[in-house]
């Protein structure tokens, strides 16, 4: 699965199932693996309501599997904590703080004193090229932004682990493009390991050193694609002959996914 | 985008042109009706003679001029107003700390949820005599009877705003590292804050409602209530105007700083409007 000489481990979910109780008790995932290198930025691709979000809210340590076992550098994940970042797939910018207060929350959290807060809040949204916005209440940003300013808030306490629930899911195409170069940019910066969900999978190979396809309920992964793009990506990356290439296996292996997991099993399909 | 005019003054230009207007239409009436109108009434027993059912604004003036000038409408005000500022702060903060509880807890919510919607749907002033009784004639039974009305519907709003904060912000701060002293403080409270503000403006019409009513039932002292308890008797309907007009424009003047508190700390809001 991994490349040969990997770093160690950081996330791992073993053989991992949830079922979400109810009148119709849904099964979102079943017997799923995945495991997440130190720095390793892997994308989790798969069509909407596949159970990439649960699995991440597994890893947030918001929900239990109710089969199998998540852990976090061999320990099994029990609560929320701040050294792994999580960005919800919602907007969840605090609107009633600024953009600084935005930033500085989770130094808050952890006590830090005003003037430090306020040296990696400078820092930060400078990077974004939000300092004019500071001050700046959230309604004032565009989505785009507005979401970006929720990834440095995570970045703000400096999490090794950066948890990501199609955060540009919402936006244009154009923004998009743009939040992922944000991103990008980012994540080359301050090397992290981080778990990307997304159903896009342009997004997936642009950014991702590696992409785990999901298939649809009850999820599992079914291909893992190493991407050996060079980095820093840029647009020429996304116009290159190993991007298509890529691009066109992963559609395939969503397909063979798709069919895999499909009701009636076509008889052409297989493994 | 321009925010230079919030909407508390777009609502009190709106509300002196409404007010400029009526008044207009009303000065033609009353001098229309001056004409028209029966001077003589029946009432009861007997007949009344040289009434103004509509006084003009020459009567309406020296009636004021003699409210004014004997004291008598002043201190009516300066009592009714310092009756609804304490009723409504003791009421204010009883029914945010309870509704804040009741949000926050399944089993205060429990408890309380039979009291409040007993004490929603329950007229004010079913409550006066036992007031009366429990806390005598004087100003703790009217203080006590707005600081109920108004504790019931703030803790409605605290209770909802508590209760409605999206969990997406709660998931947020709780992965961000918060406590829950911290994520109550800067995320349930400040998410809260819209609904609070908007039970409190509600409130402060109803303390009004209550007041009046409280003081025309028992009326004593200078109130405004009493004056216009006092103007039915004779009965003098310039007084009655006065009174009303008085009481009314003091809900608006309650009104507008509400909603201009309001504006105030929700400035983070998106306004469409």
């Amino acid at each position: 699965m991994m490349p040969a000489g990997s770093p160690r481990v950081r996330l791992e979910a073993v053989d991992v199932g949830y079922t979400y109780s109810g009148q119709t008790p849904t099964r979102a995932l079943e017997g799923l693996n995945l495991s997440v290198g130190d720095r390793e930025f892997v994308a989790l691709l798969g069509p909407v309501g596949c159970g990439k979000t649960t699995l991440l809210r597994m890893f947030a340590g918001f929900l239990s599997p109710t089969q199998g076992s998540v852990l976090c550098d061999g320990a099994r994940i029990d609560d929320p904590s701040s050294d792994k970042g999580y960005v919800l797939q919602e907007n969840a910018i605090f609107p009633w703080m600024t953009v600084r207060e935005n930033v500085e929350f989770g130094l808050l959290a952890k006590g830090v004193e005003p003037a430090s807060r306020r040296a990696v809040s400078d820092e930060l949204i400078r990077l974004l090229g939000l300092a004019a916005f500071a001050e700046a209440y959230p309604k004032e940003l565009s989505s785009g932004m507005s979401k970006m300013v929720e990834v440095v808030r995570v970045l703000a306490t400096d999490p090794s682990i950066l948890l990501l629930d199609e955060p540009f899911g919402a936006l244009d195409a154009q923004t998009r493009a743009m939040m992922q170069d944000e991103l990008a940019r980012l994540w080359e910066q301050r090397r992290k390991t981080v778990v990307f969900v997304t159903h896009d999978a342009d997004e997936a190979i642009y950014l991702a050193d590696r992409i785990a396809v999901l298939s649809p309920r009850p999820g599992r992964v079914t291909a893992n694609f190493p991407v050996e793009l060079p980095r820093p990506r840029s647009l020429e990356t996304r116009f290159s002959a190993a991007f298509s290439a890529l691009k066109r296996q992963v559609w395939e292996a969503i397909g063979q996914s798709v069919a895999s997991n499909a009701p009636k099993p076509s008889p052409s399909s297989s493994h | 985008m321009m925010q230079m005019s919030p909407a508390p003054w777009t609502r009190l230009r709106r509300a002196l042109v409404a007010i400029g207007t009526l008044a207009v239409l009303y000065g033609i009436a009353a001098q229309i009706g001056q004409k028209w109108l029966p001077h003589r009434i029946w009432m009861d027993v007997h007949y009344i003679d040289d009434v103004e059912l509509l006084p003009t604004y020459r009567s309406l003036g020296e009636e004021l001029v003699f409210l004014l000038q004997s004291g008598i409408l002043p201190s009516s005000i300066a009592v009714s107003t310092g009756r609804i500022l304490i009723g409504f702060f003791l009421g204010a903060c009883a029914g945010i700390l309870l509704g804040v509880a009741t949000g926050r807890s399944r089993r205060i919510e429990d408890l309380a949820e039979p009291w409040v919607t007993f004490l929603r749907f329950t007229p004010a002033l079913a409550l006066l005599p036992l007031y009366v009784v429990w806390f005598g004639y004087g100003e703790p039974s009217k203080v006590l009877l707005i600081a109920t009305n108004v504790a019931v519907v703030t803790l409605l709003g605290a209770h909802q705003g508590v209760r409605g904060v999206p969990r997406v912000y709660l998931d947020a701060a709780a992965s961000l590292g918060a406590d829950d002293r911290l994520a109550f403080k800067k995320i349930v409270l400040p998410a809260a804050l819209p609904q609070i503000f908007a039970s409190l403006r509600i409130a402060l019409g109803l303390a009004w409602v209550t007041i009046v009513v409280a003081e025309l039932i028992d009326a004593k002292m200078p109130s405004l209530g009493y004056l216009l308890a006092l103007a039915g008797a004779y009965p003098r309907v310039p007084t009655m105007v006065i009174g009303i007009a008085t009481v009314g424009l003091l809900v608006l003047a309650f009104d507008l700083l509400a909603l201009f508190l309001h504006a105030r700390a929700t400035r983070w809001m998106k306004r469409t409007a």
